[in-house]
């Protein structure tokens, strides 16, 4: 059976790729050439946005003092390119699975460009963390089976992948544009945002048709069932930024009660909205959230 | 059954309003009491009760999978 993305394509929709397509060739670069590694970035300053950082926000920005927030912002800044790295990993898995196959015809020539584009990405953000960190933070991944219909599966993939694009993306724009940081910080993540523009994109543009597709034949509940699984990925990629074992790395006494104490305050949940913001937006205006409230904590 | 296994049943009733209790020996995963989404958070639930620093890189799922397999692991 023909399923999910060349039955549900638009005409604006095959233009869209054409562009991203041409796009992509235009803009191509070498990432192996491209960046200017320096031997060691300097530890006494901060290695991302303040406003970034997990305790902003808080009195514990006090409490911990400026020597350890700055060692805080590498740890924070390592399991930041650590969360890409896993990230592409997983949803590069889910496109290869997918290129070349019934069904995806139209967008295949798009998955090669992206494909191609995330690898290069998952080796700039792993090169960074290991010259700079000397490690990748590892994942948790608890594998459970597919959603059953596959209409649902694939839109729910690729609504995965546009909402962990836009969180990363929204940490790179404003990494890449502060210049209180380090070169090869703002480089990493400048870059990163630039590619990262196609590929948002185009998931924006896929994820509306598939969901138009799948919201004609289930009923409300289903509907809503999807609703709370995607507002629950927004939940569980936010908390990522809030990693024990930073926090055991930065010097923080008391990392899992330091964790629980950033996530019950409710100062944090400004930050926490702001970079979900777009997304967040994107998903009420296409009809596939309802209701916006998120449970963070 | 310890004061923390509990506070581990709990954490799990809090999440499933259609639940009132869990056989020590349910199938957490398979019955997808936790799943992808709950997962980590539950590891660090049962790490920060049992006070056992819990390495995300050699969990073994089976140490997870019952509050039964929990209490004898980790508490």
């Amino acid at each position: 059976m023909r399923s999910a993305v060349d039955n549900a394509v638009t005409e604006r929709f095959k233009e869209l790729l054409d562009r991203l397509g041409e796009k992509s060739v235009e803009d191509y670069y070498n990432p192996y050439k491209m960046f200017d590694w320096v031997d060691s970035i300097p530890e006494d300053v901060y290695w991302m946005s303040e406003d970034l950082i997990s305790p902003y926000g808080t009195e514990l920005v006090d409490e911990l003092g400026v020597e350890t927030m700055m060692r805080l912002s590498k740890w924070e800044s390592i399991n930041f390119y650590s969360m890409n790295v896993h990230g592409i990993r997983e949803l590069l898995i889910e496109v290869v699975n997918r290129i070349h196959m019934p069904g995806f015809e139209i967008p295949s020539d798009f998955f090669h460009h992206f494909i191609g584009e995330e690898n290069e990405h998952m080796w700039f953000f792993a090169e960074f963390c290991r010259r700079y960190g000397g490690k990748i933070y590892p994942t948790v991944k608890l594998e459970l089976g597919s959603a059953g219909d596959a209409d649902v599966e694939n839109f729910l993939v690729f609504a995965r992948i546009l909402l962990f694009e836009e969180i990363v993306d929204f940490y790179n724009m404003r990494m890449g544009e502060d210049r209180s940081l380090h070169e090869t910080i703002r480089q990493v993540n400048r870059i990163h945002h630039q590619d990262e523009s196609r590929h948002i994109a185009f998931g924006r543009e896929l994820v509306a048709l598939l969901y138009k597709r799948i919201a004609g034949r289930l009923d409300e509940t289903e509907l809503r069932g999807i609703e709370d699984y995607l507002k629950r990925y927004v939940a569980f990629s936010l908390r990522a930024f809030y990693n024990p074992a930073v926090y055991r790395d930065a010097g923080v006494e008391d990392p899992m009660g330091f964790r629980s104490r950033l996530l019950a305050d409710e100062r944090r949940r400004a930050p926490e909205l702001k970079v979900v913001r777009k997304p967040m937006s994107f998903l009420t205006k296409n009809g596939i959230i309802t209701d916006p409230t998120l449970s963070i904590n | 059954m310890s004061t923390a296994i509990n506070e581990v049943k709990e954490w799990i009733l809090a999440k499933h309003a259609e639940l009132t209790d869990i056989d020590p020996h349910l199938d957490l995963i398979e019955n997808r009491l936790i799943d992808s989404l709950s997962f980590v958070e539950f590891v660090f639930l049962v790490s920060q009760l049992s006070g056992v620093e819990i390495n995300v890189d050699t969990i073994e799922l089976d140490d997870f999978r019952t509050l039964h397999n929990i209490e004898k692991r980790y508490f």
